[in-house]
């Protein structure tokens, strides 16, 4: 049978990992992207380099406006 | 043979009456046949308005649209138009800066929101929703919108 203390290591352990996990996929998630399709299916991903700091600007200013 | 017979009855063609029905028909009832056809510009405008309110039951998560005729000006906003117009033209021209080329549709996203633009010929549609909806679901409701849109206008 598994000692009380080692039950109580490995549940908390458990719960620390799925926290930073979470916390991880939240950041990655939230990190500000900008997508460029094309009619000809092709795209062009900027994410917050010097071109696409104009469309960042301009989505700003929209998601202002819509508040 | 007796002057009776059927074949001295003159004819006419049955496909020329028709013809002249239907454009008499025309004359008659101009509205109706007319109907589908918002070629004014308040009758744009009550169109892209529809599409904006169809928009808004697709998309419980859009804050706020704005569609673009071809000249940049707006059809139809959910806010004031002039400054939307205004935004909506600004993406569109840093978006077709940053590629070289016209964009298709955009996506950007932010922590405070996200932005779609979608191009379909002359017209455009710009809109803002809440973070992490269903980017393709959102493209794909606004172009469907401003598909139907389109054929109205042009129909």
């Amino acid at each position: 049978m598994i000692k009380p203390r080692r039950f109580i290591l490995d549940r908390l352990s458990g719960y620390a990992d799925e926290a930073g996990a979470f916390l991880r996929r939240r950041r990655l998630a939230r990190r500000p992207f900008a997508r460029i399709n094309y009619e000809d299916g092709s795209s062009v991903a900027l994410e917050e380099t010097e071109q696409g700091r104009a469309l960042f600007l301009a989505a700003a200013r929209l998601i202002d406006i819509a508040r | 043979m007796s002057s009776n017979s059927p074949a001295a009855i003159a004819q006419s063609t049955t496909t020329t009456i028709q013809e002249t029905r239907f454009s008499d028909t025309a004359v008659i009832f101009p509205d109706v046949m007319t109907e589908s056809k918002p070629a004014t510009e308040a009758g744009q405008s009550e169109a892209a308005e529809r599409a904006l309110d169809y928009l808004r039951e697709l998309t419980p998560e859009l804050r706020g649209a704005v569609i673009l005729d071809g000249e940049g000006g707006a059809l139809a906003a959910t806010g004031a138009a002039e400054r939307w117009a205004e935004a909506g033209a600004a993406l569109f021209g840093a978006a077709d800066d940053a590629g070289g080329r016209p964009a298709d549709h955009v996506h950007v996203a932010t922590g405070d929101g996200e932005v779609f633009a979608v191009r379909d010929g002359d017209l455009a549609l710009v809109a803002v929703t809440e973070r992490f909806v269903l980017a393709s679901l959102t493209v794909f409701d606004m172009r469907a919108v401003l598909r139907d849109l389109r054929a109205e206008i042009i129909s």
